[in-house]
């Protein structure tokens, strides 16, 4: 029995650790997904990691290290299946907002001054494809309990997870929010991956983005609707960009071409 | 020259290692290495609007969200003259309560407890100690359970906002979170007799200084507009910056912090030595009967003060609930106009004092400066580290060392992504050094020991205040560069505290001066000036402790220059700062 359980790698990258973290959070299940698989490595919650082939690594995290830069390309050579988890794994997190090289710098400087690093040196935040292939992405800050156990269980059974192509809008929807856009309140949810339940209009409170991007997202159309409403440019920008990584760099690009 | 290093620090949060160096019988060098890479997070978080701030932020740190959320709010409603209801606040109390439940139950019985049982992680331990990992599960999802009620998410809820909360929770809900934590009680109790009657080891203990927010009123609780110290002073919390001197380490991508020169340390153990009398209740009795001379000085007793807040969060809950019923027709949110203004928040997030500092101009964030606990645990970290390898070396034990290490480390409860969050580079007060070194010279004769090399352009810095200063009459300085004074050196010194004059590399403008333990130096690897074993071989552990390095910024260290102008103005405050103490000597003699 013990040798047909798929082995499965948990890493994390640079981030605030909230994917490992809510892997644990599924106390209920926890014992459960520690016996369904055979969990090889999972740094945070165990010592007896065994770093060797592996059936689905799971990357939470952005690369921002030379190390880490080497530790996800040999995480990619020794598994079959390659998983970005969060936001920072799959769009480069919110660190990945400086996307010129040179402001990247400037801002380096001003916080570590010109010391030269003995352990590693950084990089720029990307997201974990920029290295490697990845076959399937989990997004979110952080990901969703029942997105997770729902993934994971497909996976286990061998079937291809489903991928969401519906903005935050749609479950809002469902739920019978009132459009906070409709109320003169900068929502992102249009340009926004569903999956989390629209956890925040539920709250009365506008989306901020914290799925990333979605990539059939009307970004132009949306950006002149906002404008058009009198929503302050720098503002809609700046939103957009918060949660949004590398991910849209063209489109900011574009934006700003248009100033000039 | 051997290493013993822990590359991957397992079951603590984030991406870190230790390691410490041995040369001999001697530990020359301890590092708490984060490999968590730079997110530059102060620096993303200027030029938005105090809401964006307010979500952003929290994102430093998964574990942490809440207490983040709650410094971040503190800072910027102070900054925006924002009075919230009593109702809002004791509805963030509670969701507190929730994340440092969650956050030590996941510590203690997940993360630390396999150590104390011998094993690799808590699923392993469940096959024999399945009522313990029950509890702990049980316990770290009630906590979560609360945190998703008030904050909407278990991680990263946006409900909490400037003014309130987007939206109450149920009153069922509530009240399910009362009984529940009632209910509870019993498993609490002994979560406390289990952790608080541990058997931890002796190595390492060693004096320290806890510091802690100070709820006041006599209370105890997680925030404050004040910080509290062991040794009995307080600082305010716009002057936060008097204890935290965080500077940048080579080592790391997480500063590190010291006040007055010297280590401190944050978390559950500082909170429960500074405010543990203050404890009522079950919570109270239990403080009376474990509470001992070992909590104060063994880090590893962090486990237990972590248990024994537990107890004390369960124990307020219930009031919490009563309390917040009671108030129907609070507003959600408060309006709030004004665009200026610049506060800071301080609250004890699970692992420590978490300080944050926000500056607000025209509705943008124009400065932004937070302190996360772990960054300041970093130094003490090394230093516990650093006696426990030396001690167990001593002892003979090597074979201990890295496992002992580990365990230090994670009794800390270091939160790797929050320390990695990166602040802005600071300077020290220029003249700082100049009281260090009066309050030294005020109750020691230490000898002084000029050392560095005459022909390498700045290095030469020690010898040449050495010399100057034997000429100015001092007594006992000693040089480097005389070969036969090295011999008698250790001999007429041993035991004596030495103080070093050397050009050291601390990433300074050239010619700023600075005065730290030595121990702090020789831990220190971005200190790129390195002794030779000839100096510092015969120092012995006590003598070294209390050593100090008085060092200047050199501007050059080629070969065959000489002192550079702005070293040697340097050199003569530091001349004259001594030359000044001898004359207050000698006068105080002569009226004797």
């Amino acid at each position: 029995m013990e040798n047909s359980k798929l082995k499965i790698g948990i890493y994390e990258l640079t981030g605030c650790a909230g994917d490992a973290l809510l892997i644990l959070d599924c106390e209920k299940e926890l014992i459960d997904i520690f016996n369904a698989a055979d969990i090889q490595s999972f740094v945070m919650a165990k010592s007896d990691n065994i770093e060797g082939d592996l059936d689905i690594a799971l990357v939470e995290g952005s690369v921002t290290t030379e190390k880490e830069i080497e530790e996800l390309k040999d995480i990619r050579q020794r598994s079959k299946i390659v998983v970005a988890i969060g936001l920072c794994a799959t769009v480069g997190g919110i660190q990945a907002r400086f996307l010129d090289p040179k402001e990247w710098n400037e801002r380096f400087k001003k916080v570590y001054g010109n010391i030269e690093m003995t352990h590693t040196k950084p990089v720029q935040s990307k997201p974990i494809d920029a290295y490697i292939d990845v076959d399937f992405y989990l997004p979110g800050c952080p990901i969703g309990k029942e997105q997770f156990l729902i993934f994971f269980t497909r996976i286990l059974k061998g079937n291809p997870p489903e991928k969401s192509q519906n903005p935050v809008c749609v479950t809002c929807k469902y739920n019978e929010n009132d459009c906070l856009l409709k109320k003169g309140i900068l929502c992102l949810g249009p340009l926004t991956e569903d999956g989390c339940g629209a956890i925040c209009i539920n709250h009365n409170l506008p989306c901020a983005g914290c799925w990333g991007p979605l990539k059939t997202g009307n970004r132009t159309s949306e950006y002149y609707l906002l404008k058009e409403k009198g929503f302050d440019v720098e503002h809609i920008k700046k939103k957009m960009a918060n949660y949004s990584g590398t991910k849209i760099a063209s489109f900011l690009k574009e934006l700003e071409k248009e100033k000039k | 020259m051997k290493t013993i290093s822990v590359e991957h620090l397992c079951r603590v949060e984030g991406n870190g290692g230790i390691s410490a160096t041995i040369d001999g019988k001697k530990v020359t060098e301890v590092k708490f290495n984060i490999y968590e890479g730079p997110r530059l997070i102060e620096q993303l978080t200027i030029g938005r609007t105090p809401e964006e701030d307010v979500s952003l932020a929290p994102r430093i740190c998964a574990i942490c969200t809440l207490s983040h959320k709650n410094a971040v709010l503190r800072a910027i409603e102070k900054a925006l003259s924002v009075k919230v209801p009593k109702k809002t606040i004791l509805m963030r109390e509670l969701m507190h309560m929730g994340e440092i439940i969650e956050s030590h139950s996941l510590h203690i019985f997940l993360l630390a407890l396999p150590d104390y049982l011998g094993y690799p992680n808590a699923i392993a331990m469940a096959a024999k100690y399945d009522l313990e990992v029950k509890i702990g599960l049980e316990m770290k999802n009630f906590g979560n359970h609360i945190m998703k009620t008030i904050s909407g998410r278990y991680i990263h809820g946006e409900n909490p906002v400037i003014g309130g909360f987007g939206k109450f929770p149920d009153k069922k809900d509530l009240l399910w979170i009362k009984s529940r934590a009632q209910q509870f009680m019993p498993f609490v109790l002994k979560t406390v007799s289990l952790f608080c009657e541990l058997d931890y080891p002796e190595i390492p203990e060693d004096e320290t200084l806890y510091a802690c927010c100070d709820p006041g009123n006599g209370k105890f609780g997680f925030w404050g507009e004040k910080i509290l110290l062991s040794n009995g002073e307080s600082i305010p919390a716009d002057d936060y910056k008097k204890l935290t001197n965080e500077f940048v380490v080579s080592h790391s991508y997480a500063k590190h912090s010291l006040y007055k020169g010297k280590p401190y340390s944050v978390g559950a153990l500082a909170r429960i030595n500074n405010l543990g009398e203050r404890l009522d209740g079950e919570a109270g009795r239990k403080f009376k009967k474990y509470f001992n001379e070992h909590w104060k000085k063994n880090p590893l007793y962090h486990n237990a003060a972590q248990a024994l807040e537990i107890l004390y969060c369960f124990e307020r809950i219930p009031v919490l609930v009563k309390k917040i019923l009671k108030d129907e027709n609070t507003p959600k949110i408060i309006p709030y106009s004004v665009k200026e203004g610049k506060g800071t928040g301080l609250v004890e997030a699970p692992r420590g004092l978490l300080i944050h500092h926000y500056e607000i101009k025209n509705g943008l964030v124009s400065n932004v400066d937070i302190i996360t606990p772990t960054a300041q645990n970093a130094e003490d970290i090394e230093r516990y580290c650093y006696i426990a390898t030396q001690k167990l070396l001593d002892e003979g034990q090597e074979e201990k060392i890295r496992d002992r290490m580990d365990l230090v480390v994670r009794a800390f409860d270091p939160c790797i992504s929050c320390s990695a969050h990166s602040a802005q580079v600071r300077q020290g007060k220029t003249d700082e050094w100049k009281s260090k070194l009066e309050t030294i010279l005020t109750h020691e004769e230490p000898a002084f020991l000029g050392i560095g090399n005459f022909r390498q352009g700045d290095d030469a810095v020690g010898i040449f205040i050495g010399k100057q200063l034997r000429d100015a009459g001092q007594k006992n300085v000693w040089l480097e560069s005389s070969t036969n004074e090295m011999e008698s050196f250790w001999k007429s010194n041993a035991g004596k505290p030495v103080i070093f004059l050397d050009a050291i590399d601390f990433q300074e403008k050239p010619g700023t001066v600075t005065f730290l333990p030595l121990l702090y130096a020789l831990n220190n690897s971005s200190l790129v000036h390195k002794f030779s074993p000839f100096v510092t071989g015969p120092l012995k552990y006590n003598q070294l402790k209390k050593s100090y390095i008085l060092g200047i910024q050199p501007a050059s260290l080629k070969r065959g220059k000489t002192i550079s102008p702005c070293v040697k103005k340097a050199t003569r405050e530091v001349l004259e700062t001594l030359k000044s103490r001898q004359k207050k000597n000698r006068h105080f003699k002569d009226k004797e």
